[in-house]
């Protein structure tokens, strides 16, 4: 645009082009500075060909749970450190923890913890970000690209079930790797929180190759996979003829802090002397 | 221009002292700050059982301390008070500073900082955190737009028409900005509140209550922290920088906003702790007391010192006259505010979790004392509020109708005697021998 004496001006319009446009390119930055970011991956993934079989179908939806023996477990730690080098997790970070506990009437037993996926899940409501969601069969994921690093999810967790990259872990080795196993996922960068994710890369490979989690090893939680005493069984809670579901209709279950209304996907079998 | 400069060191050696110890002090933030951003939030000692710590506090503290602006603005725009136009100014920069202030100690505390924006673009309307994101991005826009009228005003920028319309524009729709900046400033105050109120898992936090105590506390501790910074700059600059019934409405006012709080929050603690028993509570308050001061200081800071004796001060006249109980009592205020919303933040993650199956005590209490560097960034967010309303408070008309006591002396000395002209009222402490009814004459020549 000229003014009246030829001479070029800016316009309002021309300002307003150029503010936008240094908008978008300050965001684009922000965008691109960080390969994890959720718009980034976005377009990663437009441009890559699309793999048919990444959904899990099938005749009925599932919804993946656990049930954990008590009066089976032996305190072994074997699931905790299958757990650790699975998924590169440091001790001080584990996302599957061993306690020792007592029953009323003084016996001592063994409790393991993974993240219990709760359909409520106090951490997802608190989420500012939508970085812990649901998904469709039921496991609670964590987006590392999307967490901020506010740690609320922490703060209302009831199970204390997540843990923050409080330092970039670099390449210090993990004591675990490879006596129990080795890493199928990568290391999470410093500043995001991480859980136990019922080792969903293994379900949704398995899936797409028509494995069932909790029968096919491959398709099923490590820590599942390791428990010498067969404590832990893996399976879709939706389906009445898996495993855990079967376990769950002829045995008295219970799951933690019930009174809290999270209703978790991992069901507990009590130990001997103890009553639900 | 150096000239200038040397002039001004020349004329207030003390207050250009002040600057330098303040940005020296900035320096140790800075340089704390450095070190947690390059190595990372495990310089703290906050740990995933304790993970919020005192740059929390820092945070819920400066919010709620920035809460005189929307107090006063809408005493102001919204209920029709003109005349605490008067400190309605200070109390708005006091609140950009608490929410600029908050925003660094975010910046510092989440792991992420360069993904600060993502709240605004991946909603969870279900989170009270993003909800109180939201607020704060809006109501420090608010406080913005209340704010720039006064630096325009201020400085030599009113030279420039366009921002001298500007300015006047954005006078012209204050009443709405005000009431939007109300409407945010309840939700997100007590939101934050909400923020520990709404965990079901942790028995001290979990309450209904909390949102209002946060708000009640934030009501009364904000316009405190702007009356205390006001009495302050009056004492150091000798001058009256807000009018008399001003200074007694805000007090008042203050005093009746603690004794909501109070009443609310010894109620909230009558009903779970003393009229009823629920054993998580109660465990976890015996935890509490055990192990932490947080008995002591509930009852001693924040009921005590921070709540009734200040409550006492502002709504006793005759205590409420003398501005140097004034300022004690508001820093009281301040310094029980900043003790609850510590005792909240910890309490919480002290007390361990429960959701072991067994009967065994399982889970040890936690504990955290803040590190070195977690200090020095605090200091740095603090100093950075002083700094910059002890440059606010000197050189941005932020007290329209301060006065000097040289011009106020002769102003109720030229009071005194137009009363003392008036034939029915006897002034005592007049030092005039004269009889009570001068005539005319006499009158007269005393004024010449």
């Amino acid at each position: 645009m000229n003014d009246n004496n030829g001479i070029p001006v800016l316009s309002r319009r021309d300002l307003i082009k150029l503010l936008i446009g240094s908008g978008v390119s300050v965001a684009a930055a922000l965008v691109l500075a960080d390969p994890l970011d959720p718009l980034m991956r976005q377009v990663v993934a437009a441009l890559q060909p699309k793999d048919e079989h990444t959904e899990p179908t099938g005749p009925r939806h599932p919804h993946w749970g656990m049930v954990i023996d008590l009066s089976k477990c032996i305190g072994c730690e074997y699931c905790v450190y299958a757990c650790q080098a699975t998924n590169d997790v440091p001790d001080d970070m584990r996302w599957n923890i061993h306690l020792v506990d007592q029953t009323p009437t003084g016996q001592t037993f063994h409790v393991t913890r993974p993240c219990l996926h709760c359909q409520h899940a106090p951490c997802v409501s608190v989420c500012p970000v939508t970085a812990t969601y649901y998904r469709e069969d039921g496991l609670v994921m964590m987006d590392y690209g999307k967490c901020i690093g506010c740690r609320y999810c922490q703060a209302a967790c009831p199970y204390g079930a997540r843990v923050f990259n409080w330092t970039d872990r670099g390449d210090t080795p993990n004591e675990r790797i490879p006596a129990w196993g080795t890493p199928e996922v990568e290391r999470r960068p410093r500043g995001v929180v991480e859980k136990c994710t019922f080792c969903v890369h293994r379900i949704d490979a398995g899936y797409a190759r028509q494995l069932t989690p909790g029968v096919d090893p491959d398709a099923t939680p490590a820590c599942v996979n390791i428990c010498p005493v067969r404590a832990r069984t893996f399976g879709n809670l939706n389906d009445p003829d898996s495993e855990v579901s079967r376990i769950i209709a002829n045995t008295p279950t219970f799951r933690l802090r019930e009174d809290l209304g999270t209703d978790a996907s991992v069901y507990y079998i009590p130990p001997e002397g103890m009553t639900i | 221009m150096t000239a200038r400069v040397i002039n001004f060191v020349r004329r207030s050696p003390l207050y250009v002292l002040w600057l330098l110890f303040l940005l020296v002090l900035m320096g140790i933030g800075a340089v704390s700050a450095l070190h947690v951003l390059i190595n990372g939030l495990g310089v703290t000692n906050l740990t995933n059982q304790l993970p919020w710590g005192l740059w929390i506090t820092v945070d819920l503290s400066s919010i709620a301390l920035g809460a005189g602006a929307f107090t006063l603005s809408a005493a102001v725009y919204i209920f029709g008070l003109h005349r605490y136009e008067s400190i309605a100014r200070a109390a708005v920069f006091v609140g950009l500073l608490g929410y600029t202030s908050a925003m660094l100690a975010l910046a510092m505390d989440i792991g992420r900082p360069d993904r600060f924006y993502h709240p605004v673009l991946y909603w969870n309307v279900h989170s009270v955190l993003w909800e109180i994101t939201m607020c704060v991005i809006f109501y420090t826009t608010v406080l913005l737009m209340e704010f720039i009228p006064v630096v325009i005003e201020s400085t030599p920028l009113r030279r420039r028409r366009i921002l001298r319309q500007i300015a006047h524009l954005l006078h012209r729709i204050m009443p709405v900005v005000a009431l939007f900046g109300m409407g945010l400033s309840l939700l997100h105050q007590s939101s934050l509140g909400a923020t520990y109120g709404v965990l079901t898992a942790r028995p001290v936090w979990y309450s209904p209550s909390a949102p209002v105590l946060f708000i009640l506390s934030a009501v009364a501790a904000g316009p405190s922290l702007t009356l205390f910074v006001t009495l302050l700059t009056g004492m150091l600059r000798r001058k009256r920088m807000i009018p008399l019934d001003v200074q007694n409405g805000v007090a008042r006012f203050i005093g009746f906003a603690i004794l909501a709080y109070l009443y609310l929050k010894v109620w909230s603690w009558a009903a779970t702790n003393y009229y009823s028993h629920s054993p998580a509570i109660a465990g976890s308050i015996e935890l509490l007391s055990e192990n932490t001061p947080y008995g002591f200081t509930f009852w001693w800071f924040e009921i005590l010192l921070g709540a009734l004796v200040p409550a006492v001060i502002f709504l006793w006249p005759r205590l409420r006259r003398n501005p140097l109980l004034l300022m004690l009592a508001s820093a009281l205020v301040i310094g029980g505010l900043v003790v609850y919303r510590w005792n909240v933040t910890l309490s919480g993650f002290t007390v361990p979790l429960d959701w072991s199956p067994g009967v065994a005590e399982v889970f040890p209490i936690n504990t955290y004392e803040p590190a070195l560097v977690e200090w020095g960034v605090a200091l740095g967010i603090v100093v950075y509020s002083w700094f910059f309303f002890s440059l606010g408070a000197r050189f941005l008309n932020l007290y329209p109708q301060a006065k000097s006591l040289d011009e106020i002396a002769a102003e109720e000395a030229a009071a005194a005697q137009a009363h003392s002209a008036a034939p029915l009222v006897t002034q005592k402490q007049d030092a005039d021998p004269a009889p009570l009814s001068l005539s005319d004459s006499q009158a007269n020549s005393f004024k010449g």
